[in-house]
Protein backbone atom coordinates (compact mmCIF):
# COMPACT_ATOMS: atom_id res chain seq x y z
CA UNK A 1 0.00 0.00 0.00
CA UNK A 2 1.25 3.42 -0.94
CA UNK A 3 1.94 5.95 1.98
CA UNK A 4 0.02 9.36 1.07
CA UNK A 5 2.93 12.37 1.10
CA UNK A 6 2.53 15.64 0.90
CA UNK A 7 4.08 17.01 -1.98
CA UNK A 8 4.41 21.00 -3.06
CA UNK A 9 4.69 20.21 -6.71
CA UNK A 10 1.51 18.28 -6.48
CA UNK A 11 -0.37 21.77 -4.94
CA UNK A 12 -1.19 20.33 -2.00
CA UNK A 13 1.07 22.24 0.92
CA UNK A 14 -1.35 21.16 4.17
CA UNK A 15 -2.34 23.74 6.71
CA UNK A 16 -1.52 27.20 6.08
CA UNK A 17 -0.96 29.28 9.33
CA UNK A 18 -0.10 32.30 7.79
CA UNK A 19 -3.60 33.06 5.50
CA UNK A 20 -5.43 32.51 8.29
CA UNK A 21 -3.94 35.04 10.80
CA UNK A 22 -4.41 36.92 8.15
CA UNK A 23 -8.44 36.11 7.45
CA UNK A 24 -9.02 36.09 11.61
CA UNK A 25 -7.13 39.36 12.07
CA UNK A 26 -9.50 41.59 9.12
CA UNK A 27 -12.93 39.64 11.60
CA UNK A 28 -11.09 41.03 14.12
CA UNK A 29 -10.93 44.78 12.90
CA UNK A 30 -14.12 44.60 11.46
CA UNK A 31 -15.61 43.53 14.92
CA UNK A 32 -13.32 46.14 16.66
CA UNK A 33 -14.65 48.79 14.40
CA UNK A 34 -18.67 47.63 14.88
CA UNK A 35 -17.38 47.63 18.65
CA UNK A 36 -16.96 51.27 18.98
CA UNK A 37 -20.39 52.23 17.38
CA UNK A 38 -22.52 49.56 19.68
CA UNK A 39 -25.43 51.42 21.39
CA UNK A 40 -26.19 50.27 24.68
CA UNK A 41 -29.96 50.06 25.84
CA UNK A 42 -30.47 51.47 28.88
CA UNK A 43 -33.64 51.76 31.19
CA UNK A 44 -35.80 54.69 32.67
CA UNK A 45 -37.77 53.28 35.80
CA UNK A 46 -41.59 54.08 36.84
CA UNK A 47 -43.98 52.87 38.46
CA UNK A 48 -48.34 53.10 38.43
CA UNK A 49 -50.36 54.63 41.45
CA UNK A 50 -51.44 51.55 43.13
CA UNK A 51 -54.26 51.35 45.95
CA UNK A 52 -53.19 53.33 49.01
CA UNK A 53 -53.38 51.43 52.42
CA UNK A 54 -56.29 54.03 54.42
CA UNK A 55 -55.26 52.87 57.92
CA UNK A 56 -51.17 53.80 57.68
CA UNK A 57 -50.50 57.56 57.95
CA UNK A 58 -49.64 59.29 54.47
CA UNK A 59 -47.25 61.59 53.78
CA UNK A 60 -48.23 64.71 52.13
CA UNK A 61 -45.72 65.09 49.08
CA UNK A 62 -44.96 68.52 46.91
CA UNK A 63 -46.41 67.71 43.50
CA UNK A 64 -44.73 69.51 40.49
CA UNK A 65 -46.17 69.37 37.28
CA UNK A 66 -44.31 69.20 33.88
CA UNK A 67 -46.61 69.30 31.08
CA UNK A 68 -45.81 68.48 27.18
CA UNK A 69 -47.30 70.85 23.99
CA UNK A 70 -48.04 68.66 21.14
CA UNK A 71 -45.30 70.95 19.79
CA UNK A 72 -42.28 69.61 22.63
CA UNK A 73 -42.72 72.77 24.49
CA UNK A 74 -42.15 71.85 27.85
CA UNK A 75 -43.55 73.72 31.11
CA UNK A 76 -43.45 73.26 34.62
CA UNK A 77 -46.30 74.23 36.81
CA UNK A 78 -47.50 76.38 33.65
CA UNK A 79 -44.16 77.65 33.12
CA UNK A 80 -42.49 77.36 30.47
CA UNK A 81 -38.59 76.07 30.41
CA UNK A 82 -36.23 75.40 27.49
CA UNK A 83 -37.35 75.93 23.62
CA UNK A 84 -39.04 72.99 21.86
CA UNK A 85 -35.72 71.94 20.12
CA UNK A 86 -33.53 71.75 22.96
CA UNK A 87 -32.83 67.83 24.12
CA UNK A 88 -30.76 68.40 27.29
CA UNK A 89 -33.37 70.73 29.19
CA UNK A 90 -30.58 72.71 31.15
CA UNK A 91 -32.93 75.15 33.00
CA UNK A 92 -35.64 72.69 33.42
CA UNK A 93 -32.53 70.48 35.17
CA UNK A 94 -31.69 73.59 37.23
CA UNK A 95 -34.80 74.46 38.43
CA UNK A 96 -35.72 70.23 39.53
CA UNK A 97 -32.01 70.47 41.18
CA UNK A 98 -33.28 73.07 43.45
CA UNK A 99 -36.87 71.96 43.83
CA UNK A 100 -35.14 68.20 44.80
CA UNK A 101 -32.59 70.02 47.61
CA UNK A 102 -35.55 72.10 49.04
CA UNK A 103 -37.82 68.95 49.08
CA UNK A 104 -34.82 67.58 50.93
CA UNK A 105 -33.83 70.00 53.16
CA UNK A 106 -38.32 69.95 53.87
CA UNK A 107 -37.70 66.25 54.35
CA UNK A 108 -40.59 65.81 52.30
CA UNK A 109 -40.90 63.24 49.31
CA UNK A 110 -41.33 65.35 45.53
CA UNK A 111 -43.63 64.02 43.56
CA UNK A 112 -43.26 64.67 39.80
CA UNK A 113 -45.96 64.04 37.36
CA UNK A 114 -45.12 64.38 33.80
CA UNK A 115 -48.51 65.24 31.60
CA UNK A 116 -48.18 65.10 27.90
CA UNK A 117 -50.50 66.00 25.21
CA UNK A 118 -51.32 62.97 23.16
CA UNK A 119 -49.75 63.52 19.55
CA UNK A 120 -46.41 65.06 21.50
CA UNK A 121 -43.49 62.37 20.36
CA UNK A 122 -42.44 60.15 22.47
CA UNK A 123 -38.79 61.37 22.57
CA UNK A 124 -39.77 64.39 24.00
CA UNK A 125 -41.28 62.66 27.40
CA UNK A 126 -38.23 60.50 27.48
CA UNK A 127 -36.14 64.27 27.48
CA UNK A 128 -38.03 64.92 30.47
CA UNK A 129 -37.81 61.20 31.92
CA UNK A 130 -34.02 61.68 31.45
CA UNK A 131 -33.61 65.20 33.13
CA UNK A 132 -35.79 63.65 35.64
CA UNK A 133 -33.23 60.87 36.20
CA UNK A 134 -30.00 63.60 36.64
CA UNK A 135 -31.05 65.24 38.86
CA UNK A 136 -32.37 61.59 40.99
CA UNK A 137 -35.91 62.28 41.41
CA UNK A 138 -37.58 58.66 41.24
CA UNK A 139 -41.10 59.34 42.43
CA UNK A 140 -42.57 60.52 38.41
CA UNK A 141 -45.45 59.40 36.95
CA UNK A 142 -46.18 59.85 33.58
CA UNK A 143 -49.66 60.15 31.79
CA UNK A 144 -51.18 61.91 29.10
CA UNK A 145 -53.93 64.67 28.84
CA UNK A 146 -57.35 63.47 28.06
CA UNK A 147 -58.43 65.84 25.64
CA UNK A 148 -58.14 64.87 22.40
CA UNK A 149 -59.14 61.29 23.70
CA UNK B 1 -0.36 34.69 18.69
CA UNK B 2 -2.96 32.79 16.88
CA UNK B 3 -4.46 32.26 20.75
CA UNK B 4 -3.95 35.85 21.49
CA UNK B 5 -6.18 36.73 18.19
CA UNK B 6 -8.86 34.33 18.41
CA UNK B 7 -9.42 35.28 21.95
CA UNK B 8 -9.88 39.39 20.65
CA UNK B 9 -12.08 38.18 18.36
CA UNK B 10 -14.13 36.23 20.65
CA UNK B 11 -14.20 38.71 22.79
CA UNK B 12 -15.37 41.46 20.51
CA UNK B 13 -17.95 39.25 18.27
CA UNK B 14 -19.34 39.22 21.92
CA UNK B 15 -19.70 42.39 22.77
CA UNK B 16 -21.63 43.68 19.34
CA UNK B 17 -23.27 40.76 19.06
CA UNK B 18 -24.93 40.78 23.12
CA UNK B 19 -26.69 43.89 22.28
CA UNK B 20 -28.23 42.89 18.86
CA UNK B 21 -30.09 39.94 19.62
CA UNK B 22 -33.14 41.49 21.22
CA UNK B 23 -33.32 44.22 19.46
CA UNK B 24 -36.44 45.03 17.21
CA UNK B 25 -34.79 47.09 13.99
CA UNK B 26 -37.59 48.45 13.02
CA UNK B 27 -38.13 50.75 15.82
CA UNK B 28 -35.39 53.67 16.82
CA UNK B 29 -35.69 54.19 20.44
CA UNK B 30 -35.29 57.74 21.77
CA UNK B 31 -32.14 59.00 23.10
CA UNK B 32 -31.51 59.65 26.88
CA UNK B 33 -27.70 59.41 27.94
CA UNK B 34 -28.14 59.48 31.74
CA UNK B 35 -30.53 57.01 32.18
CA UNK B 36 -29.33 53.58 34.21
CA UNK B 37 -28.32 50.47 32.84
CA UNK B 38 -30.30 48.03 31.64
CA UNK B 39 -30.88 44.86 34.00
CA UNK B 40 -30.91 42.13 32.35
CA UNK B 41 -31.14 40.04 35.52
CA UNK B 42 -35.25 41.23 35.69
CA UNK B 43 -38.08 39.05 35.31
CA UNK B 44 -39.59 41.17 32.36
CA UNK B 45 -41.77 41.20 29.21
CA UNK B 46 -41.21 43.35 26.33
CA UNK B 47 -43.35 46.02 25.07
CA UNK B 48 -42.61 47.13 21.58
CA UNK B 49 -44.40 49.87 19.98
CA UNK B 50 -43.84 50.73 16.65
CA UNK B 51 -44.61 53.41 14.63
CA UNK B 52 -45.71 53.76 10.81
CA UNK B 53 -45.28 57.71 9.91
CA UNK B 54 -46.42 56.87 6.93
CA UNK B 55 -50.27 55.76 7.65
CA UNK B 56 -49.62 57.45 10.79
CA UNK B 57 -50.50 53.91 13.06
CA UNK B 58 -48.58 52.16 15.59
CA UNK B 59 -48.90 48.86 16.38
CA UNK B 60 -47.79 46.79 19.59
CA UNK B 61 -45.24 43.83 19.47
CA UNK B 62 -45.06 41.26 22.59
CA UNK B 63 -43.07 38.08 21.55
CA UNK B 64 -42.88 38.96 17.99
CA UNK B 65 -46.95 38.79 17.97
CA UNK B 66 -48.14 42.05 16.46
CA UNK B 67 -51.23 43.27 18.11
CA UNK B 68 -53.04 46.32 16.11
CA UNK B 69 -54.77 48.03 19.58
CA UNK B 70 -53.25 48.10 23.42
CA UNK B 71 -56.93 46.64 24.45
CA UNK B 72 -55.07 42.89 23.06
CA UNK B 73 -51.91 43.59 24.97
CA UNK B 74 -54.09 42.74 28.41
CA UNK B 75 -54.20 39.10 27.63
CA UNK B 76 -50.94 37.90 26.62
CA UNK B 77 -49.45 40.36 29.06
CA UNK B 78 -51.19 38.43 32.00
CA UNK B 79 -50.13 35.20 30.26
CA UNK B 80 -46.82 36.80 30.54
CA UNK B 81 -46.65 37.93 34.06
CA UNK B 82 -48.30 34.55 35.60
CA UNK B 83 -44.81 32.82 34.01
CA UNK B 84 -42.61 35.56 34.93
CA UNK B 85 -44.18 35.56 39.21
CA UNK B 86 -42.89 32.57 39.30
CA UNK B 87 -39.04 33.53 38.47
CA UNK B 88 -39.46 36.43 40.37
CA UNK B 89 -36.32 36.22 43.92
CA UNK B 90 -36.36 38.32 46.92
CA UNK B 91 -33.01 39.89 45.74
CA UNK B 92 -32.45 40.55 42.96
CA UNK B 93 -35.65 40.37 40.86
CA UNK B 94 -38.15 41.53 43.47
CA UNK B 95 -41.11 42.36 40.64
CA UNK B 96 -41.99 41.11 37.07
CA UNK B 97 -42.30 44.28 35.26
CA UNK B 98 -42.79 45.76 31.53
CA UNK B 99 -40.25 47.33 29.61
CA UNK B 100 -41.92 49.56 27.00
CA UNK B 101 -39.71 49.98 24.07
CA UNK B 102 -41.71 52.60 21.94
CA UNK B 103 -40.28 54.15 18.94
CA UNK B 104 -38.97 57.83 19.15
CA UNK B 105 -41.57 59.22 16.65
CA UNK B 106 -44.60 57.69 18.03
CA UNK B 107 -47.30 59.96 19.68
CA UNK B 108 -47.12 59.54 23.40
CA UNK B 109 -50.68 58.71 23.28
CA UNK B 110 -49.95 55.11 22.61
CA UNK B 111 -47.27 54.37 25.59
CA UNK B 112 -49.97 55.93 27.80
CA UNK B 113 -52.02 52.94 26.06
CA UNK B 114 -49.79 50.16 26.93
CA UNK B 115 -49.16 51.54 30.08
CA UNK B 116 -52.73 51.42 30.80
CA UNK B 117 -52.84 47.47 29.19
CA UNK B 118 -49.58 47.44 31.95
CA UNK B 119 -52.03 48.26 34.92
CA UNK B 120 -55.27 46.07 33.45
CA UNK B 121 -53.02 42.82 33.51
CA UNK B 122 -51.14 43.96 37.28
CA UNK B 123 -47.90 45.52 36.65
CA UNK B 124 -47.03 48.33 38.08
CA UNK B 125 -43.35 48.36 37.64
CA UNK B 126 -42.61 49.90 34.33
CA UNK B 127 -39.11 50.55 32.47
CA UNK B 128 -38.62 52.67 29.45
CA UNK B 129 -36.29 51.43 27.11
CA UNK B 130 -33.91 54.34 25.38
CA UNK B 131 -30.08 54.14 23.72
CA UNK B 132 -26.78 56.00 25.21
CA UNK B 133 -26.49 57.80 21.74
Amino acid sequence: MRRLETNVNDGNVGFQIAPMIDVVFVIMLFFMIMAGSVKVEKELNTKLPGVAITTAPTDFVDEQIIAISPQGDITLNDEPFDSAGSTDLPQLKGTLARLKQAADAAKSSLLITVISDPQAKYSRTVNVLDALAVVGIGNVTFTVSEEEQ
Amino acid sequence: MVDVLLVLLVFFMMITSAQVLKVDRTITLPLAPDAQKMDSKRSEVVINVRWHAEVRKAEFVIDDHVYATAGELTPPLKFAKAIGDKKITRSENPTFRAVIRGDKDVPALYISEAMNACGDSGISDISFSALNK
